[in-house]
C-alpha cells in the first residue's frame, strides 16, 4: 500500500535527519572544546606538581636555577610543575612536614628528617663531591685553621643552622680540628648561602661556611677576592625525594626523566647551568641512613 | 483626521507659527541667534577638546600609575612569592591598599591560587579563570576599575602574577567636574554673546527702525519727514542718503505739482476754448435756420403750406438748440454723486422701458437682459440712469436697421460688472482711444458729449468705462460697481 509506505519513508528520513543533526551538534561541541584557549586557562585546569627547593640561596637565584628544571619536567611529564622555595630552612621543613611539596630538593641531613614525613629519595646529584668549604678573604690573616692559630674573637658566618654542607659539615670539620666554634668564635647566621658570602665579602665576618655550588655562582670578581682555606670530607650528595603518596607510575616517570636529563641537549644544558655536569643518578636510601648513624 | 479638520488646525496654528517665524526674519533676531550660536559652537568645541585632552592625559596617567605600581609589586613580591612568604606578600598588598585609586591588588601563584590580596577572604582561593590581559580605555559601560595584570618572571619563566585594579572614580569625577565647568562656560558664553549681540543689534537696527517709520510716513504722503543721523557707520550713511532722497523727492513733487497745475490750467483753458467753439459750431446751424425761418415768416408772399412748414422748422430747430444746451449744461455742471445701495437690474429695466419709447428704438431692434447677479450696489440713481440711457442710445444709434442689444449684470469678486453688447456698426479704430473725450463723435449731429458725461459719472463712482469694439461687428461697453456693504 503506497500511503503507509510513504509515511514510513518520511518517518525514516525524519529520524535520519535528526540523527545527522545530533552528530553535527556533538562534533561542533567537540570542536569547541578543543579550540585553543589561553595558557592561563589551561594551567587552571591542570593539577600542578609542586617542586620544593631548600632555600640554599635567594629565591630569585634559586628560581633562575630550578625554573628550567620544573619547565623541563612539566614538558616531559605532560603536567605542569611549580617551583617553590621557602623563606628559610625551618619554614621549608615545616611545609615538608605538612607534605605541601610533591618533590623536594634538600640536603642529606634534612632529607633524613623528611623521611619521617613520607619522602623518599629517588635521585641525587651525580659525580659531584658533596663537601662543605670554609672561605676567607684573600687578604685575611687566617691562612690555616687550627685551634692555636685562630685569632681570638674570630667571627664566623653560616647560612642556616640546618645547612648541611655549609654549617653542619663545616662545624663538624672545625670540631675535628679542635676548634670549639661556640667558645672560640662569634657565630652569625645569614639565612642563605649568598648572604653568607656577601657578608664575608663585606667584612661583616672573617670566615664563612658554605659549599661549592654557591661559591661558583658568585660573580667572578667576588670569587677572586675570596679564597677557600678548607674543605670537609665528602658526604652523600643532595637528593631529590618524592612524597610517598604519588602514583607509582608517576614516581617512576619522574625518576626516569631526571636520570635521563643529561642525555638530551636541553636537559644537559639545564643541569650544566645548575652546576651538575653529569646530572642526576640513582640514590640509595641506605647511604643517607648511614649518614645519620 | 479629515482634511477640513486638518485645515482648521493648520489655520489655528498658522498665525502663531507665522509670528514665531516672523521673529526670526528680523535682523536683530538673526544677529543675536548667529552670534550666540557662534559662541556656543566655538566654546563647545573648545570645551570638548579640553575635556578630551584632559581625559586622555588622566587616563594615560592612570595607566602609567598602574604600570608603575604593578612593576613595583612584581619587584617587591618576587622573592616572597617564590618562597611563598605569605606575611611578606600580605605586607606588600597592605601597603598597596593604602594608595589612592587602588581598588584591589592581588598576588597569584602560577597555579592561580591567591597568595595575598587587598580583599578579604580571597587568600587561598583558586581563581576560576586567570586574567591574561590589561584593560584598555575606554572601559566597558559600568566598569569603573582599570584591571592590570603583570607576570612575575624569573628569566623567561613565569612564577606568578600580580593583579591590580585601579578605580577610575576619581578620574571620572575630575572629568565630570571639567565637563560641568565646560557647560557653565558655554552657558556664560551664550549669555554674554547674546547680550553683546543684542547691544550690537540695537546699534545697527535703531537707524533702520527710524528709516522704516520715515518710509511709512513718506508712503502716506508726508515728504517733510527726516531721520536722525548718528555716527559715521553704514546705517548712518544710509540715513544720510535717505534724507537726501526724501529732499530730492520733495523737490520733484513740488515741481510735478507745479507742472500739473500749469497743465491743468492750460487744459482747462483749451477745454473752455474748445467748448466755446463747439457750442458756437453746434448752435450756429440751428440758429441760422431759425433766422432764415423768421425772415420767411416775415415775407408777405408766403403760402399757407409753406408757412406751416417754416413754423415746423422753427420748432424743431428751437428744440434742437435746447437739447444741445442741456447736454452742455449736463457736462459742465455735473453734480456730486450721492452713492446709495440699490438694485442696478431694476434701474436697467426701467431705463429700457424709457428707451423703448424713444423714436430711435425701432421695432426691429431687440433688447435683451441677462442678469446673473442682483446684489445691491452703490451708485447715484439719477446719474446711473443717465449713464445707462446714454450708452443704450449710442448702441441703438449704432444699429442701422435691425439688431440686438444685450445688457448683462454679473458678479466678479467684490464687484458687479454691467455690460452692454450690440451688434451695430462698431467704432472706427481711429476713434477708439478718443471716443470718451468731449466733442469727439462719429455720428452726424452728435455733440460728442454723451460718452464724456458717462466717463465723468463713472469716475465719480470710482470706476471707468471699458470699450471693446470691432468695426462692422459690434461694440461692448462695460463698467464695474462696488457691492453695497
Amino acid at each position: 500500500m503506497p500511503v503507509p509506505s510513504n509515511k514510513y519513508d518520511k518517518s525514516l528520513r525524519w529520524a535520519l535527519s535528526l540523527t545527522r543533526c545530533a552528530t553535527y551538534a556533538v562534533l561542533l561541541l567537540l570542536s569547541l572544546c578543543t579550540l585553543p584557549v589561553s595558557a592561563a586557562a589551561v594551567a587552571d585546569n591542570q593539577n600542578y606538581l609542586r617542586f620544593g627547593v631548600l632555600p640554599l640561596q635567594s629565591p630569585t637565584k634559586l628560581a633562575s636555577m630550578f625554573l628550567p628544571v620544573t619547565d623541563y619536567l612539566g614538558k616531559k611529564l605532560g603536567r605542569p610543575v611549580q617551583f617553590v622555595t621557602a623563606p628559610n630552612f625551618s619554614s621549608f621543613m615545616q611545609r615538608v612536614a605538612r607534605r605541601e611539596y610533591d618533590l623536594i630538593y634538600l640536603n642529606p641531613l634534612l632529607y633524613r628528617r623528611s623521611r619521617e614525613s613520607g619522602y623518599r629519595a629517588i635521585v641525587k646529584v651525580a659525580d659531584e663531591p658533596f663537601t662543605g668549604i670554609l672561605v676567607v678573604q684573600k687578604n685575611s690573616p687566617i691562612k690555616s685553621l687550627s685551634a692555636q692559630s685562630l685569632p681570638p674573637g674570630t667571627r664566623i658566618g653560616f647560612p642556616d643552622p640546618d645547612a648541611f654542607a655549609a654549617t653542619v659539615m663545616t662545624r663538624q670539620y672545625l670540631q675535628n680540628l679542635g676548634i670549639d666554634v661556640e667558645q672560640q668564635m662569634h657565630v652569625q647566621y645569614f639565612g642563605s648561602q649568598d648572604s653568607a658570602l656577601l657578608a664575608l665579602h663585606s667584612s661583616l665576618v672573617d670566615i664563612i661556611g658554605t659549599w661549592r655550588p654557591s661559591f661558583r655562582s658568585m660573580p667572578q670578581a667576588m670569587q677572586q677576592s675570596l679564597t677557600i682555606i678548607a674543605e670537609t670530607p665528602p658526604q652523600p650528595q643532595m637528593p631529590i625525594a618524592l612524597v610517598a603518596d604519588l602514583a607509582p607510575e608517576l614516581s617512576d616517570k619522574i625518576r626516569q626523566v631526571l636520570l635521563q636529563m643529561s642525555s638530551d641537549s636541553e636537559g644537559a644544558g639545564i643541569v650544566a647551568r645548575l652546576g651538575f655536569s653529569r646530572g642526576f643518578e640513582l640514590a640509595s636510601d641506605a647511604e643517607y641512613l648511614e649518614l645519620g648513624e | 483626521m479629515s482634511t477640513a479638520q486638518k485645515n482648521d488646525r493648520i489655520d489655528s496654528v498658522s498665525p502663531a507659527l507665522h509670528r514665531f517665524r516672523g521673529l526670526f526674519h528680523t535682523l536683530r533676531a538673526r544677529l543675536i541667534v548667529s552670534v550666540a550660536l557662534v559662541h556656543v559652537v566655538l566654546m563647545g568645541m573648545f570645551t570638548w577638546e579640553a575635556v578630551d585632552r584632559q581625559s586622555q592625559e588622566l587616563r594615560q596617567e592612570l595607566i602609567h600609575q598602574a604600570d608603575s605600581l604593578a612593576s613595583l609589586m612584581v619587584v617587591a613580591t618576587t622573592n616572597a612569592l617564590l618562597a611563598e612568604d605569605l606575611a611578606s606578600l600580605a605586607e606588600v598588598t597592605r601597603r598597596v591598599n593604602a594608595l589612592d585609586d587602588v581598588a584591589y591588588g592581588e598576588i597569584v601563584d602560577i597555579r592561580g591560587y591567591v597568595m595575598a590580596s587587598t580583599r578579604d577572604g580571597r587568600v587561598g582561593q583558586k581563581l576560576a579563570r586567570m586574567r591574561t590581559h590589561r584593560d584598555r580605555f575606554p572601559l566597558p559601560k559600568g566598569d569603573s576599575v582599570l584591571d592590570f595584570v603583570e607576570a612575575v618572571r624569573v628569566g623567561d619563566q613565569e612564577a606568578g602574577y600580580v593583579m591590580l585594579g585601579l578605580s577610575t572614580r576619581n578620574l571620572d569625577q575630575e572629568l565630570a567636574a571639567s565637563r560641568n565647568q565646560g557647560a557653565l562656560y558655554i552657558a556664560l558664553a551664550l549669555i554674554i554673546g547674546s547680550f553683546v549681540a543684542w547691544l550690537l543689534s540695537l546699534a545697527v537696527t535703531r537707524n533702520l527702525q527710524e528709516l522704516t517709520v520715515a518710509a511709512d510716513r513718506i508712503a502716506g504722503g508726508d515728504l517733510n519727514v527726516r531721520v536722525k543721523v548718528r555716527g559715521q557707520d553704514e546705517t548712518s550713511m544710509l540715513a544720510r542718503a535717505f534724507n537726501s532722497m526724501v529732499l530730492s523727492l520733495q523737490h520733484s513733487a513740488q515741481a510735478i505739482e507745479k507742472e500739473h497745475r500749469k497743465r491743468t490750467d492750460a487744459e482747462r483753458l483749451a477745454c473752455v476754448g474748445e467748448m466755446a467753439a463747439s457750442i458756437a459750431h453746434e448752435i450756429r446751424n440751428p440758429l441760422a435756420a431759425l433766422i432764415n425761418a423768421m425772415k420767411l415768416l416775415g415775407s408777405p408772399g408766403l403760402a399757407e403750406d409753406d408757412h406751416q412748414e417754416v413754423v415746423q422748422i422753427v420748432n424743431s430747430e428751437s428744440y434742437r438748440l435746447q437739447r444741445i444746451l442741456n447736454e452742455f449744461l449736463a457736462f459742465a455742471r455735473l453734480p456730486e454723486a450721492v452713492l446709495t445701495a440699490a438694485d442696478v437690474t431694476e434701474l436697467i429695466t426701467q431705463t429700457i422701458q424709457q428707451v423703448k419709447r424713444d423714436p430711435a428704438c425701432r421695432e426691429n431692434i431687440r433688447i435683451e437682459t441677462r442678469f446673473e447677479d442682483v446684489t445691491p450696489c452703490l451708485f447715484d440713481r439719477d446719474q446711473m440712469r443717465q449713464v445707462l440711457l446714454n450708452l443704450m442710445m449710442n448702441a441703438l444709434q449704432a444699429i442701422s436697421a435691425s439688431g440686438h442689444l444685450t445688457l448683462q449684470v454679473k458678479r466678479q469678486g467684490e464687484l458687479v460688472v454691467v455690460s452692454l453688447v450690440d451688434d451695430g456698426c462698431g467704432i472706427k479704430a481711429s476713434l477708439k482711444d478718443e471716443v470718451t473725450m468731449p466733442f469727439v463723435t462719429a455720428r452726424k449731429g452728435g455733440t460728442g458729449l454723451g460718452l464724456s458725461v458717462v466717463q465723468r459719472i463713472l469716475v465719480q463712482h470710482g470706476t471707468t468705462l471699458n470699450i471693446s469694439s470691432e468695426e462692422g461687428v459690434g461694440t461692448e461697453v462695460s463698467f464695474e460697481l462696488m457691492i453695497a456693504p
